[in-house]
Formats: C-alpha cells, structure tokens, sequence
C-alpha cells in the first residue's frame, strides 16, 4: 500500500514536473514551517525525493535550452545572501527569455501533459476517497472533476455559503482567526497579516495552520495555479463559438475571462469545506503574488500587458495591473539600457570625431544639427514624426519615447475622480504635458513650442499655405510666419502651455521621476488583497465561476430544440442578478439556476421532466408575465418538499444564539437550501453589506 | 442664472462627459452652459470639470461635467472617466470635417472601449453653427449619424449660445427617463451624504501645478 501511494506521488510529481523545485522553495520561504518539518522528519523523505524528480525530467528532455530553464528553475534559492538574490534575479530573467525563445519555436513536447491510465485510475480512487472522507482539495482531484462538462454545482454552493457567511465576518483575519473565541478576534482585528500569522502560529491552532500551509496538497495546488505552462483546471471548449458570445457573458456579470487565473482560483476555494480554509489558501496565494511580483515573474492566465478592462471584476482588473507593471519595468529597463549603450557610444564618437569631423555620423546613434552648425545628440527618440520637420533647423522631428498612463482599477478611478471634484486639482494632466514637453525637448535639440504643438496637437497649427484667414496676429519673425502660425487660443496671453514649454528641461522619458510608479501601485493592490473583505472576495470569485460554466454550456445548450429557450432565460437571470449590486441575497437563486443549467447536461432526462411539469401547470395559470416567473414555478416546484423543513430551520434559528446559526451553517446539510430564491423586486435588508462596496487602498 | 452655493442639496447626481477632437469648442460649449459666458479659451489639459445645479421636472439635480481634452497623447488620461458616466456628449466642428469623420473613427470606439454603463444617453453636438460661411457638415449629415448610432442630435453655437441650454437639457432629461441611470443618480447622493463631502459649487475654476 505504501509503494502503491509512494509510486502515485512520485507520479504526480512527474507530472507536474517543477513541483517539488517549488515545494522545496516554499518550505525555504517559511522558516517556522521547516522548523516543523525537522521535528517530523521531514525534509530527510523530501530531500530524497528532490534527485528522483529531477532525473526523470533530464532524461526526458532533448533541447539545450529547455534543460536549462529548468536548471533554472530547480536551483533552491539562497536565502539571505543579497548578492545570492541578485544572480538569482538574473538568472530568473534569463531563464524567462530562454522559455519565451522556447516557446517561439513551437515546442510541442512541453506542451503534453503526462497521462496515463494508472494516474487516471487512481484519480478516480482518490477521488471517491476525498468524497468520503471529505479530505482537503488535491490536484489529482480537481483534475479530474475537470472530465465533467461545467465545474460541479457543490463548488459554486460552497462559495455562495463563504459568500453570505463572509459578509457576516468583520476581514478575513476574523475568519482565520475565528475558532480562537471572538475575543481574542477583536483584538486581532487591527493586527497586519504578518501578526496574525505569527499570533495563529503560537497559539493552538498553530499547530492546524502550519498543517495547512506546508500540506503537500495545498504545496501542489499553489505550484499548478501559478505554472504557466501548465494546463490545469483547462475544460474543453467549444472551438466553433462565437467569440463575441464567449467573451461577452463574463464581462456582462462583471466576472473574468474563462481559464483566467480568476476562475482557476475560483475552482481550487470552491472546493474546500469550510471558510477558514478558504481564506488560508487565499492568505497562501497572496504570499505567492508577492514573491512573483518580487521576481518579477508574470501571473499565468492573465494577459501580460493590458490596461484593466472594466467590465471585468476588480480581482480580475488588479491582477491585470500587476502583470502590466512588469511588462513595464522590463521596459524600462531595457530602454534605460539602450539609452546608456548610446551615450557611451557617442562619447566614444566624440574622441573619433575630433580626428575627423567630417565622418562625426554613426549610424545607431542619432544626432540633430543646430543652426549653429553645432551637433547635438538626440535622446529618448523613438521615430521619425512623418515628413515634420523642426521650423528653425529644418531637421527631421521625431517621436520621443513617452512615459506611459496610469493603470488605474475601478476603485482607483472613483477615487481619483472624488479627489478632483473635491479639490479641483487637475494636476495629472499638466504633469503628463510636462513630461512630454522635456521628452521632446530631448529628441529634437533646437526645436520651439510651435514644433511640439505640431507634433502633440496638430490642430493648433495651421500652415500659410492652406490658411486662408485673416492674420490678426503680429509676425514674430519672418521664419515662423513664412510657414504658419498657432491657433489663436494657443496663442493667448498667460496660456499654460507656454509656461510650461519655458520650464520644461530636456530629459528622455526613462530619465524623468515616474508618472505611475509601479511599486507603489502593486504594493497598493497586494496590501488591498490582505485586507480584502470575504464577502469581496468570494462574491467576485463565485461570479466569475458562474460566468465560466454558462460560457461553456452555450454552445451545448443554444442548439438544442428542447432546453435552448430554458438556458436563455436562466442566462438572462443571472445576468440581470449580477448587474445589480446587492448580490449577496441573489446568490442561492443563481446557484439553483446554475443546478438547472447543469442538470439540462447530465440529466437531460430529468430536466425534460421537469420542463414539462413546469409546462402544465403554466397553461393551467396562463402564460407567465416574465422569464423570472417562470424561472420562480421551476425553482418552486423543486422546492416543495423542503418547504417544511425550510420553516422549521428558519424557526430553529431564531431560537439560537448568533454563533450557533453560524456554525449550522456547515453543520447542517439543510441549511444549505435555508433561503428561498429571492424574489426580483423584493425590498432588500439594509444590514447586508453591498458586494459593490469600496475598499480602501493602502 | 441659476443659484447656486455650496452644500446645496440634491436629489440626483448625473456624471456626464464631454470627447471629441481638440478644438471643437468643448471647454468653450461647458463654459457657456455653465456661466453664460465665451471665451477663446486655452487647450484643456488632460481633464476638467465644471459642476452645475439644475432643476428639471421637480427636480434637484447636480451636474458633474468632465471636460477632456482632445489629443490622442492625453487619452490615457481621459480613458478613465468614460466609467459609471450617465451622459457623454461626442463633439464635432461643423467647419471641419475630419472632426466629425473622428467620431466613428475613433470616439465611437473610444466609448464602446471605456464605456461602463450600457444604458449611458449619448449626444452628437454639432459646434460652431455661427460659422455658416464656412460650415462642410450639413445638419442632415448630423442627423443621420445619430439616427445610425442611435443617439441624439443638436446643433449650436457656443459663442452665440444657441441651443447650448438645449443641449444638455435635452441630455438630462433622457437621462431622467432611463430608471437604471436614475438608481445610479440616487445612490451617488447616497455615497455623497454618507461620505459627508460638501458638494463643490458650480463654475470651479481650475488650478494646476
């Protein structure tokens, strides 16, 4: 038996090829955890596992360049070396490059998932066996819960039950710290997570926590999560959809995008049984942001360099945040580089050119002359500006690299938008003219403020020869007016972009005091993620998983005479319901049409049943005023029978005291059907707290 | 002249946004509306607002008015206030053509990008109708714009102030006749209230750095 589940592991870690590398990493990351593990014993079984799981890899792998990234990979960081870090940073981009170059080429073997019967045969096992006993969520499992067309209903119940018991909940650090007693909880309130932590870990439940963080399941499903060139959690899709029908829904109801990291996230908390769980594996996946964001290693199943879509949930939208800021701190850094190796260059022209002058023009370093005669080097310049040309020198005008815009999410916009209106500050955009006015400068040595206005604001310029108006304005030198003119409000006295042309300085973009410093901005968002509130985060979490199963049940469903109607309408419930902001009444409603829609797929003849017993008691009342009525006689017929046993829970809670209704929460299988359906239109409870509500940034 | 003084109260709160190509006269359109004045004025940059008290239909509504600027370096500043807007005014010089080419071209799209609120009232304003010597876009083409798009339609003039009231009236007035948009008006006098922020008065003047 035991060599029986050595051989599964060993397997498992196989298949996930950089588990262990990372497992190892993990446990580096958590001194107190390692702590834990000499005391079991721990790291001897793991350290002599690590030569097993490399050479398998070695064996199997042909290419140079894929062996080392995984070199890479593999190699355990050392901790606390400042110079150690710094080559492993090094290394780290390399290996990235490497993998990118990899990629380009087309590699088909990385691609392949290792498989084979035995590991699917023990998945099944396994996963009747973490049914029975209700066993933490594994990689093996959820894998396998993938060969079902939609996730499982039971995981999206399991994030409607965080998300009403989360909103009773004060943060997430209440919720991990809840069984300690509520006093000890109050007092942890305004601790920082860090304290938490370090307070959970020497207290009783120190030794359940440090269970959770270090379990080999949990170590796993981090290390899947974020594997970028893993294909776990991956569903089948229809290929002939609609792109527009795909992309629309999760955007309508304000989740993410399908097998984005969002929804994968979704999946892994929907699938532990109680709350304090989840919100550890939350707190674990936030430490692994913070340590890519320190590498910066991009987040997988998030583009790498898109501006948050707003129509996509918050998480979705700061995730994307993060991934930008790499993008442009890679950027920078290598436009930074670029700019240094030209520099040296010209200085070294320098010396050449004073032995002859006449050859002073290199070809990758870009010079503008002056009307002095005078060679100036050009910095920071991207392009040649179409045939533009500087009016007093008549060289070429170019392009300057600009700094780019805020990455602002939604709650970023509100706030900035609040801040203007209540100060009247409009300071981001000078800032911006500002910045581009000295990028300019720099790219074009001898040019005037008529030359950036052409460049930044065409139509404030007009050329004599297509002007046909009057010249009210006195000719400020015969050059200028030879070619044309400003506009007349450009040319207002006090106009603030003269002002700020005569302070502007020449310094290219990369040499300027960030507009948008990337730092902070993650920094903001991780410390957002710490403090997030449960009820935020499940809310967004079982959204965008609501989302994932109706986009993949479209193209099953739409073409099919007898349940296509049944599927449009709940798809038109759910997205009314999400559009609405109270949706923590809303989500026992959406998770019965979600069973609906998933019973129309597995049990497509008890689905019939059920439309056609919906069918006959609809002719007998007549034609239902509204796709919700309908919706409201299926869900009702469904409910019959635990209609009694509804009121008699409901009257069991009110007898109860506050903790002990909580705890029925998870106790008791029929308080999982506790609420009714919330009728549309039904006045709402002022106390439930609105999934819509802000949270402050750091 | 509308009164107004600070702390005013309100029943609904209407964000409304202003695009369209630099130099079609939006800064000037706003200005008129707002204080009954003209002026040449200097390009906006970035982002502007003006804020104005109004009463329609037993009414008290506030008026939050983002003016942006046109040039496509300043975008990615003004991307941002396209969210939650219950109103966007598309701008366009009837003296020039490009102007009202623009507005399929690019802020068509700009608002289907940015845009947030699938219920939010869209304007085409055509400026500058004092100008008739030098109009190239005739009303007709206006109209069937807005028909196409499915919006509505005015002509004015900022410096003569024809039809500038009109404009945003019109505007305001849809926007009250859509219950979506008049839930999100109500609940920003809700966040307003419970945030305690006094409202700012109207005709703010702008400073900068």
């Amino acid at each position: 038996m035991e060599e029986e589940q050595q051989t599964f592991v060993s397997k498992a870690r196989t298949a996930f090829h950089s588990a262990a590398a990372k497992a190892e990493r993990v446990l580096l990351d958590f001194k107190s955890d390692r702590e834990d593990h000499d005391k079991q014993s721990s790291p001897n079984t793991f350290t002599g596992q690590q030569p097993e799981a490399e050479s398998p890899h070695t064996d199997e792998n042909d290419s140079k360049l894929h062996s080392e990234s995984k070199h890479i990979k593999w190699r355990p960081p050392h901790l606390g070396i400042k110079q150690d870090w710094q080559d492993k940073i090094k290394n780290i981009r390399r290996g990235r490059k490497e993998v990118e170059d990899t990629d380009k080429v087309g590699d088909a073997s990385m691609a392949i998932p290792f498989y084979d019967d035995n590991l699917y045969l023990l998945n099944v096992k396994n996963d009747l066996e973490a049914k029975a006993s209700e066993a933490m969520p594994s990689v093996e499992g959820l894998t396998a819960a993938t060969k079902d067309p939609i996730p499982p209903s039971s995981v999206l119940k399991q994030l409607a039950i965080a998300v009403e018991a989360g909103s009773k909940a004060k943060s997430m650090k209440d919720v991990i710290a809840s069984p300690g007693g509520s006093s000890p909880a109050r007092e942890r309130a305004g601790l920082s997570l860090s304290a938490v932590k370090a307070l959970v870990l020497r207290e009783k439940e120190d030794k359940l926590t440090s269970e959770f963080t270090s379990n080999e399941k949990v170590v796993q499903l981090i290390n899947s999560l974020f594997d970028p060139e893993g294909d776990f959690l991956r569903r089948k899709i229809d290929s002939n959809l609609e792109e527009t029908a795909m992309t629309s829904l999760p955007r309508d109801i304000h989740g993410a995008p399908p097998e984005s990291l969002v929804v994968k996230l979704a999946e892994i908390l929907g699938n532990y049984k109680t709350l304090r769980k989840m919100a550890l594996f939350w707190c674990r996946v936030v430490a692994e942001l913070r340590k890519l964001w320190f590498e910066e290693q991009y987040l997988p199943g998030v583009p790498q360099d898109e501006i948050p879509d707003l129509k996509s949930c918050l998480l979705y939208q700061q995730f994307q945040v993060i991934n930008c800021c790499i993008s442009r701190k890679r950027f920078r850094i290598i436009a930074t580089e670029s700019l240094d190796s030209m520099m040296m260059q010209a200085n070294s022209d320098i010396k050449e050119s004073t032995d002859c002058s006449a050859e002073a023009s290199a070809s990758p370093v870009l010079y503008a002359r002056l009307n002095s005669g005078e060679l100036v080097l050009r910095l920071g310049a991207d392009h040649p500006a179409g045939d533009m040309t500087l009016l007093e020198t008549g060289e070429p005008v170019y392009s300057p690299i600009t700094q780019e815009g805020p990455l602002l999410t939604e709650d970023l916009i509100r706030e900035t938008e609040e801040f203007v209106l209540r100060t009247g500050s409009v300071g981001a955009g000078c800032s911006q003219l500002l910045s581009d006015m000295q990028a300019f400068k720099a790219a074009n040595p001898g040019c005037i403020l008529e030359d950036f206005v052409r460049w930044h604001s065409p139509p404030d310029w007009t050329d004599n020869e297509a002007s046909t108006e009057d010249s009210d304005v006195f000719d400020s030198g015969e050059p200028l007016s030879a070619r044309g003119q400003l506009s007349r409000r450009m040319q207002k006295e006090g106009n603030l972009w003269r002002e700020l042309w005569e302070t502007s300085k020449p310094v290219p973009a990369v040499k300027q005091a960030p507009l948008f410093d990337e730092d902070l901005a993650v920094e903001g968002i991780l410390n957002a993620f710490e403090e997030m509130h449960p009820s935020d985060l499940f809310g967004q979490l079982f959204v965008s998983l609501l989302g994932l199963g109706f986009g993949i049940a479209e193209p099953m469903l739409s073409g099919n005479s007898d349940f296509s109607k049944l599927f449009y309408d709940c798809k038109e419930y759910i997205i009314t319901a999400c559009q609405n902001n109270k949706l923590n009444e809303k989500v026992d409603g959406l998770v019965q049409v979600y069973e609906t829609v998933e019973k129309m797929l597995l049990n497509p003849e008890e689905a019939l049943k059920m439309i056609k017993q919906t069918e006959e008691s609809t002719t007998v009342t007549g034609e239902p005023r509204s796709p919700f009525k309908r919706l409201s006689l299926i869900f009702g017929g469904k409910d019959k029978l635990l209609r009694k046993s509804v009121s008699k829970d409901q009257t069991n809670d009110e007898e109860k005291s506050g903790r002990q209704s909580f705890s029925s929460f998870f106790d008791s299988k029929s308080s999982l059907f506790g609420k009714k359906p919330p009728k549309s239109g039904s006045p709402s409870p002022s106390e439930k707290s609105s999934i819509d509500t802000g949270w402050p940034v750091v | 002249m509308d009164s107004s003084s600070e702390h005013q109260e309100f029943d609904y709160l209407f964000k409304l946004l202003m695009i369209g190509d630099s130099g079609v006269g939006k800064s000037s359109l706003l200005l008129s509306f707002t204080s009954d004045a003209f002026e040449d004025l200097s390009p906006t940059i970035g982002v502007d607002f003006k804020v104005k008290y109004v009463t329609m239909g037993g009414k008290k509504l506030k008026l939050a008015i983002w003016d942006t600027a046109g040039q496509e370096r300043f975008r990615t500043l003004t991307n941002s206030y396209y969210r939650g807007a219950q109103g966007i005014i598309m701008v366009y010089d009837v003296t020039r053509r490009d102007t009202f080419t623009n507005l399929s071209e690019i802020w068509a799209k700009e608002i289907d990008l940015y845009s947030t609120n699938q219920d939010c009232i869209k304007m085409l304003v055509g400026n500058k109708v004092d100008k008739e010597g030098d109009r190239v876009v005739t009303k007709k083409e206006g109209i069937d714009f807005a028909r196409e798009y499915g919006c509505l339609f005015i002509e004015c003039s900022a410096k003569t102030r024809v039809n500038v009231q009109q404009c945003f009236e019109e505007l305001v007035l849809k926007i009250l006749d859509t219950p979506s948009l008049i839930a999100e008006g109500s609940k920003g006098v809700k966040k307003n209230i419970f945030k305690e922020r006094p409202p700012q008065s109207d005709a703010s003047t702008s400073s900068c750095c």
